[in-house]
C-alpha cells in the first residue's frame, strides 16, 4: 500500500499540475462572431470545464491541443460541457469550427495557462 | 487520462503489495528506475502531443457550407402587392490550415438576373483569404465587407426584426457594403476587438439624393484602387449579450470625375444589450460629402440632371423588443417596434434646396416567431412619415420568412 502510495507521491512530483489539479467551470457565451469571455486565464494543472451556451445559432468549438471540436447548441437548446485538463503553460486558441456568417474565420478565443 | 495510464504502468511495475506485512523499503535502485520509467512515458506523452499537432496543423478542413435565404410579401399602400425571393445566399469556405482560411458569400437577389435588364443581381459579396496570426493581429484580403454598423456583417435574417433591413441600414450606411480590399483585425483583449481595411473607394458618379452614396458601391467589379479608402471598427464585447461598436470610414470618391474629388466621411455608433426577455439596438450614422455643390454640377453636366446630392446625410434608429413566450417554450415570439429616423438631405451645399420627401422617419412594429433559432417568420407594419407637404409617404405591410443554415 504505501509502495503505490509513494509511486502515486513521485508521479505527482513528476507530472506538472500534479494528479489533483483544481476544477474550474467557465462558461462561455458564443453570439456571431465572438466567444464572451475570449479571454480565459487558469493556473497549470486546471482541470477547465466550459460550458458554452449560444445566444443564436449552433457554433463549434474547437480546441486542437485537447483534441475537442464540439458543437454548441442553438440558442435555448442547452449548452456544452466539455473538459480540459490545463497542464502545460502556454496559449491555447479555441475557435468556432461552424460556419456561422461573416465573421465565422475570426470566432476565437485563447486560453491562457499560467 | 493520460495520467491514469501512467500511474497504471507504475503499478505494473511496482508489483502487488503485500497484505498484513510490515511495509519493506523500496531500494534505491528501484525508485530510480521507477523515476526514469516515468520520464520516459512523460518524454513519449509529449512527442504524441506534438504529433498530433502537426497533423491537425496539416489537415485541411474542405469546403464548410452554410447560407441564408429571404424571401418577401410586400404590400404598400394602395398598390399591388409583390412576392420576391429577395435573397438566396452560399456561403462557402476552407480551411487550408489552421491559420489560413477562406471565406465566401455568393447572393443571388430577387431570383432572377438577366442581361441588360433591371431584374435581380448575383452578387460575390464575400470572397477573401484570413491569415490568423495571433489573437492580436491577422491579415485578411480580397473582396470583405466594410466593418460599418450593426446590419453590415451580421444580416443573416433571423439576426434582426422587421422584413426588411433598417432604413437606416440601407439609405445611410449602404449595407450591403463589400468591396475589394486588404486590412488587418484582431482582439485586443478585454472584450475589444477591432479591423481596419483598405478598401476600393465609393464612386461619387452613383450618389444621389434619395439614396445618398449607396449607388456608389464598386461591388468589387474591377474596382479603382485610386484614393484608397480606409475603414475600421472598434467593438466592445466584453460582456455577454453587449455589442457596443463605432466605426468610420473615409476616402476620396472621384475617381470618374475629371477635375474635382468629393472626399466622404463616414462615422457611426451603434449597440445592441440582451436582459432577460427583452433586446435593445440602436444606431447613428451620419455621411459627410465634400464638394457636393461640384459634384451636383459635374454631374449636371455629365447626365442633364441635378442629383442634389447633400453635404451631409444623418439617420439614427433604436429598437426595442421583447420575446413573449415563456422560456421553456421551445418556439419564440418577439414583439418590436423601431423608430427610425433618415435624412438623406440633411445639410445642403450652398444654392441647393434640400427635397424634403427625402426627410423621413419611420416607425416599424410587428412580430418574429421563431419555430427554431434558425427559421424566423416576419410580419410588420411600416408607418413611414416625410417633412414633405407634397410627396406623401407610403405605409407598408410586410410578410417575410428567413432562414440560416
Amino acid at each position: 500500500m504505501l509502495i503505490r502510495s509513494g509511486l502515486l507521491l513521485v508521479l505527482a512530483a513528476a507530472w506538472p499540475g500534479g494528479l489533483a489539479g483544481e476544477t474550474r467551470v467557465v462558461r462561455l457565451v458564443a453570439e456571431r462572431f465572438a466567444f464572451v469571455p475570449s479571454q480565459v486565464k487558469v493556473p497549470a494543472g486546471t482541470v477547465v470545464e466550459f460550458r458554452i451556451t449560444s445566444e443564436d445559432t449552433n457554433h463549434g468549438f474547437r480546441l486542437p491541443q485537447a483534441g475537442i471540436n464540439a458543437v454548441v447548441p442553438k440558442r435555448g437548446k442547452g449548452e456544452l460541457k466539455v473538459t480540459y485538463r490545463a497542464e502545460r503553460p502556454g496559449r491555447y486558441v479555441f475557435e468556432c469550427s461552424k460556419p456561422c456568417g461573416a465573421g465565422h474565420n475570426v470566432m476565437r478565443g485563447v486560453l491562457i495557462v499560467e | 487520462m493520460k495520467t491514469v495510464v501512467i500511474a497504471g504502468w507504475l503499478v505494473l511495475l511496482a508489483g502487488p503489495a503485500t497484505r498484513g506485512q510490515a511495509p519493506p523499503q523500496p531500494p534505491p535502485q528501484k525508485v530510480e528506475g521507477l523515476e526514469t520509467r516515468v520520464g520516459e512515458l512523460e518524454k513519449q506523452v509529449e512527442e504524441m502531443r506534438a504529433r498530433q499537432g502537426a497533423e491537425s496543423e496539416a489537415g485541411e478542413s474542405r469546403l464548410p457550407f452554410s447560407g441564408y435565404m429571404d424571401f418577401h410579401f410586400n404590400k404598400p399602400r394602395g398598390e399591388p402587392g409583390q412576392l420576391d425571393f429577395h435573397r438566396f445566399v452560399l456561403l462557402f469556405g476552407h480551411s487550408f490550415s489552421d491559420r489560413i482560411k477562406f471565406w465566401s458569400e455568393l447572393e443571388l437577389e430577387h431570383a432572377l438576373v438577366e442581361g441588360r435588364e433591371e431584374k435581380g443581381e448575383l452578387e460575390l459579396e464575400q470572397a477573401y483569404l484570413d491569415f490568423l496570426l495571433t489573437p492580436y493581429l491577422s491579415f485578411r484580403g480580397g473582396i470583405l465587407l466594410a466593418p460599418v454598423g450593426l446590419i453590415n456583417e451580421r444580416h443573416e435574417p433571423p439576426s434582426f426584426n422587421g422584413v426588411e433591413r433598417p432604413f437606416v441600414d440601407t439609405v445611410i450606411l449602404p449595407s450591403t457594403w463589400f468591396d475589394s480590399g486588404v486590412g488587418v483585425f484582431g482582439d485586443l483583449g478585454g472584450g475589444f476587438l477591432y479591423k481596419f481595411y483598405l478598401m476600393s473607394p465609393l464612386d461619387a458618379t452613383g450618389f444621389d439624393a434619395q439614396e445618398g452614396v449607396r449607388g456608389g458601391r464598386q461591388k468589387g467589379f474591377q474596382s479603382s484602387f485610386r484614393n484608397v479608402a480606409q475603414t475600421g471598427r472598434l467593438e466592445y464585447r466584453g460582456l455577454p449579450r453587449l455589442t457596443a461598436g463605432a466605426s468610420f470610414w473615409r476616402g476620396h470618391t472621384g475617381f470618374n470625375l475629371p477635375g474635382i474629388n468629393p472626399r466622404v466621411r463616414v462615422a457611426e455608433v451603434d449597440g445592441r444589450y440582451r436582459v432577460g426577455r427583452f433586446d435593445f439596438r440602436g444606431q447613428f450614422a451620419q455621411v459627410d460629402i465634400s464638394r457636393a455643390e461640384e459634384l451636383n454640377r459635374a454631374l449636371q453636366q455629365e447626365n442633364g440632371v441635378n442629383p442634389n446630392v447633400a453635404e451631409r446625410l444623418r439617420g439614427f434608429y433604436w429598437e426595442s423588443a421583447a420575446g413573449l413566450f415563456p422560456r421553456r417554450w421551445k418556439h419564440e415570439l418577439v414583439a418590436f417596434a423601431r423608430y427610425e429616423s433618415f435624412d438623406t438631405q440633411n445639410k445642403m451645399p450652398a444654392g441647393f434646396q434640400p427635397l424634403k420627401q427625402f426627410d423621413r422617419s419611420a416607425w416599424v412594429t410587428g412580430l418574429t416567431y421563431y419555430p427554431e433559432p434558425d427559421v424566423a417568420l416576419k410580419f410588420d407594419y411600416t408607418f413611414l412619415r416625410n417633412a414633405s407637404s407634397v410627396v406623401r409617404a407610403v405605409n407598408s405591410l410586410n410578410f417575410g420568412i428567413g432562414w440560416w443554415f
